[in-house]
């Protein structure tokens, strides 16, 4: 999709918060662009542990942000519910929580308006067996799983139904003033390395951790504390509803159950960069024994993964201590109109939640409408987004009876684990045609299971070979997206390969990155297994040492 | 109570070749095993020694001997190990091409990358005769079949870099197959076309439609076609001599991810000749304790369809397998463990496990992680000196010292080891003969 040469408002992010402002921009008539350095949902959003907040875990020491989540998780389950799974969750009082805070943890609830039931230890003890024994009293909460790649590519397509548009692998690496207002944003792609300008009218920064290198492209100063907090996946979903320890936040104290896995999270660690952090082993043993206070067993659970987001925490600097944990700081978000540091049509979005994604939006946009001289209000809240019709999230069961009613030859189970059939992985390809094999995975859940890609992502690379190659037999023409790499290689047929062999190589070493930390016990089995396969008969090390392709991976996205 | 002179633990291509080898000196050896192992998840061949810089795999054994490495003593037994066991497929029906002095070749893999062989089964052959500069390599699979990808294939094998220098194909071209009937198949994999090979009027259908296929993208041009490794389980000699009378141009089979078919006829043609020489085969019991008195192995009790086995014996082979295989096991606290006796595992220390890149050239350090024996593989206790039981014996992937994905090195030490434990075992048991009755224990599987 070509770049627009004028727009109303350039929004500088393309996670949920970022999607969300271009949605409220377009609905109250801005026609807006929105651009993202990489895929969409790949910062911050799409390294979350998968929670739609009832608010239970703000009640305790941030009421507003515990009200904001309640309001907006009634609102995402009215517009989003194909996103969402409702789980439900329980705030669980473990022989380690403080009395004091469980004695005012309901108290707490109804000031916050969060809805909650206790509920007796034995009943929850019947529906979670795994749960410790010894919890002696539980509160049901309205928590929930939810799926931040739907939720996006939904909220996106409300803009673009709005006549905004969003621009994927485009990076800003420039913005011009003129007197006290940006005037043009100057973009590069970054597969092609092709720069362009953006006149535009006003800039909405949505970088979350990324907003203070966003905001010095202006000379503004904006000060974040990426605080990284790191998540384990578990090879199976030991509870069906979201467990929360009933206390003051802390480390490894909730557990999401997410389609056919469960994430364990977090930890909350101060880091200078949020592009520069890695996962210590020493973190997962943290997390391991806190969570095993929830799941007594969980030692003897195969963690298949670990890995980490980067919250966009601010604060002013003054308070961040370097490397003191940064729970104290508020998740609640903060609108930052830089007029205040001579820049008139710059506003950054930082902090918040994705459950309170659509909130920050109507905000920000608030702030930006209100300096553009538009009146319209927001009406983001109001209907169901596009693509969201089924009203509920899937189940492995859905999946399977669709794959039975639909047999035929394009049906073959790609990934077994999350029964993503080839004609889902078509359909798919054909929606969203030139793109990564990694956004199949993020649209399809492909890889997402218990065996994390191993036996599908050649498969996936292997479909999308053959469709390049059908593409260019009948049209005796390089399959859409192909021109990038123009003089780079022999020919398309060696495009099509290095664009499986980044797909292949890339997903072993990104997979082995979050198996290094927790590999113990079954799971190091796998890794061997897995390398056994790769290398031993597969002979990827012979693909892994080809002079690396001029492109990334994702050159195909270039026609997008 | 069930006795044998040997028990082997085990059924990896190192515990089926001592308990074959043991069956045939006359020793009554039950082999026993949780399930299928290395044969099931490889490619078929053997891959005895391919570290960076040898020519033949001869060369491999002995640059590796000259370093801490099984090799230093198991050297002088691959050479009649391996032909020992070549001889045996042959008369089994399953030749193999290749030896220790064959050069080591790059042959395609399923991803259309390629790996370093040099002996392998004979449907895998004609990948190592060197290319000529004008011919042509055609990829051919079934449509649909998920596990290999004729267009991507092709792709990234027409890539000089795959080939890492080696000589290759001037042309890669890849072909869809369709075949009668399995439009219809949802999850076809490897398993289902294998026994349609099998079905003689099935292959028959489908042999022709390969020709047909192939002979349009060959064009007349000389070259070789590479297919699947799926011609075939029980029939496999029949299917694939029918398919290279029928091909125009010589085919060879590529190895797939699990379950791997060149390994699965040769685990079939290994347990036949166990059988056949009297000994035992059981897969699907799991051995949950071993018991020993006074320093010695005297039973191993296993764990099947909600009972206990118990069997007497008077050895005990290892052949559990590596990390891979559950021989070995990390504990979680940074340990590694052998699980069934406790023998002393040599380890890196836990920070030194795992280098940083997957892929790295090296490999993993904690690929090196085993038992250590002394030169007739006797578990050596902590001290690295003291025999830890006298009547153990340990064979392949849980010996310590080999690196197995980077020297290529796996199948010739569960060979070697293999055939060393069963020699050192039969002298013993040749000295106290023991009865053969009857054993009372279920059929396997």
């Amino acid at each position: 999709m070509a770049v627009p040469h004028t727009v109303d408002v350039l929004v500088i992010g393309g996670g949920a918060t970022g999607a969300g402002v271009l949605r409220d921009l377009a609905r109250r008539g801005l026609k807006s662009v929105l651009v993202e350095r990489s895929d969409f949902g790949t910062g911050t959003t799409g390294r979350y542990h998968g929670l739609l907040h009832s608010g239970g875990r703000y009640v305790g020491k941030d009421k507003l942000a515990a009200r904001e989540c309640i309001d907006e998780n009634r609102v995402l389950r009215r517009i989003a519910p194909a996103s969402i799974e409702d789980t439900g969750g329980y705030f669980v009082a473990t022989p380690d929580d403080p009395d004091d805070y469980v004695e005012a943890f309901a108290e707490n609830c109804g000031l916050s308006g969060v809805d909650f039931d206790e509920v007796r230890v034995a009943d929850l003890l019947a529906r979670e067996p795994a749960l410790n024994p010894k919890i002696r009293r539980a509160f049901r909460t309205p928590d929930g799983s939810i799926e931040p790649w739907q939720l996006i590519e939904s909220t996106l397509a409300d803009a673009k139904r709005h006549g905004s548009t969003a621009l994927t692998y485009h990076r800003v690496v420039g913005m011009e003033l003129i007197g006290n207002r940006i005037s043009e944003v100057t973009l590069r792609d970054e597969r092609t390395g092709t720069v362009s300008r953006v006149w535009t009218r006003f800039v909405v920064s949505a970088a979350g951790a990324w907003a203070g290198q966003i905001a010095a492209l202006a000379n503004v100063a904006v000060e974040m504390t990426p605080g990284k907090g790191t998540m384990l996946i578990y090879n199976h979903r030991m509870t069906d509803a979201v467990i929360n320890r009933c206390h003051r936040s802390s480390d490894g104290d909730i557990m999401v159950p997410v389609h056919t896995v469960a994430i364990l999270g977090t930890t909350d660690i101060k880091v200078p960069d949020p592009d520069e952090y890695e996962i210590t082993r020493a973190e997962v043993v943290r997390l391991v024994s806190e969570g095993a206070k929830m799941f007594p067993d969980l030692p003897r659970m195969r963690i298949l993964r670990a890995y980490a987001g980067v919250r966009p925490l601010y604060q002013p600097p003054a308070d961040a201590v370097p490397g003191v944990g940064n729970r104290s700081i508020s998740r609640a978000h903060a609108i930052l109109d830089h007029a205040d540091q001579g820049v008139e049509n710059f506003v950054s979005i930082v902090g918040g939640k994705l459950t309170t994604h659509r909130l920050m939006a109507e905000q920000t946009v608030d702030v930006v409408a209100a300096k553009m001289g538009v009146t319209t209000r927001c009406t983001t809240a109001e209907e169901m987004l596009p693509g969201q019709e089924a009203g509920h999230t899937y189940w492995l069961g859905h999946r399977l009876a669709d794959h039975e009613e639909e047999g035929g030859g394009d049906a073959a189970l790609l990934c077994e684990c999350e029964l993503v059939d080839r004609r889902m992985v078509d359909t798919y390809l054909d929606t969203h045609w030139p793109c990564s094999i990694d956004d199949v995975r993020r649209g399809t859940r492909v890889g997402m299971g218990p065996c994390q890609g191993a036996f599908c992502t050649f498969r996936v690379a292997g479909l999308v070979a053959e469709r390049l190659d059908q593409h260019t037999a009948a049209t005796g023409l390089p399959a859409p997206g192909a021109h990038v790499v123009d003089g780079h290689g022999p020919g398309t047929g060696a495009l099509h390969a290095a664009i499986a062999d980044r797909a292949l190589t890339g997903f072993l070493r990104e997979r082995f990155k979050g198996t290094r930390p927790i590999a113990e016990g079954r799971q190091l089995q796998e890794l061997m297994m897995t390398n056994g396969i790769y290398v031993g008969v597969l002979g990827l090390d012979s693909m892994a040492s080809a002079p690396a392709p001029a492109v990334d991976e994702e050159s195909l996205h270039a026609a997008r | 109570m069930p006795h044998a002179d040997v028990v082997v633990i085990g059924a990896g291509l190192s515990g089926l070749v001592a308990a074959a080898r043991l069956a045939e000196t006359g020793a009554t050896v039950t082999l026993v095993a949780k399930g299928h192992a290395s044969t099931h998840w490889g490619a078929g061949g053997l891959d005895v020694a391919a570290p960076v810089g040898a020519g033949t795999p001869a060369e491999g054994v002995a640059r590796l001997a000259a370093e801490d490495h099984p090799y230093s003593f198991l050297g002088p037994d691959v050479a009649p190990s391996v032909a020992w066991l070549l001889e045996r497929l042959e008369a089994s029906g399953l030749p193999y091409a290749g030896t220790l002095d064959t050069p080591i070749r790059r042959v395609p893999t399923a991803i259309g990358g390629t790996r370093r062989v040099a002996i392998v089964p004979a449907a895998q052959a004609a990948a190592l005769r060197p290319w000529d500069r004008d011919e042509l390599l055609v990829v051919a699979g079934p449509a649909g079949f998920k596990d290999f990808w004729p267009a991507a294939i092709a792709d990234s094998l027409g890539r000089e870099s795959v080939w890492q220098g080696a000589d290759r194909p001037s042309h890669v071209t890849g072909v869809s197959v369709e075949l009668a009937g399995i439009a219809d198949r949802n999850n076809l994999n490897a398993m289902h076309l294998a026994r349609r090979f099998d079905d003689p009027a099935q292959r028959a259908d489908d042999i022709g439609r390969f020709a047909a296929a192939v002979r349009k993208a060959a064009g007349g041009r000389p070259g070789r076609v590479a297919v699947p490794a799926v011609f075939g389980l029980g029939e496999h000699a029949e299917a694939w001599e029918e398919l290279r009378a029928r091909l125009p141009l010589e085919p060879f089979e590529i190895p797939l991810v699990p379950p791997s078919i060149p390994g699965m006829r040769l685990w079939h043609v290994l347990r036949e000749r166990i059988r056949a020489a009297g000994g035992r085969v059981q897969i699907g019991e799991a051995v949950h304790r071993i018991h020993v008195e006074g320093g010695r192995v005297i039973a191993v009790e296993m764990e099947a369809a909600a009972r206990t086995h118990l069997i007497r014996t008077e050895a005990l082979i290892m052949a559990t397998g590596g990390l891979a295989g559950g021989g070995l096991v990390a504990t979680g606290d940074g340990h590694i463990v052998e699980p069934l006796l406790n023998l002393h595992v040599d380890a890196p220390e836990h920070d030194a496990w795992l280098v940083a890149d997957a892929l790295d050239p090296s490999g993993h350090p904690i690929e090196a992680a085993g038992i250590a024996t002394d030169a007739g593989l006797r578990p050596l206790a902590h001290d690295g000196r003291t025999v830890a039981l006298a009547n153990v014996l340990v064979a392949g992937a849980l010996l310590a010292g080999q690196r197995s994905l980077r020297e290529r090195c796996g199948d010739g030490i569960a060979v070697a080891s293999g055939w060393r434990a069963a020699n050192e075992l039969a002298t013993d048991a040749a000295r106290t003969p023991i009865g053969r009755e009857p054993l009372a224990v279920r059929t396997d599987q």
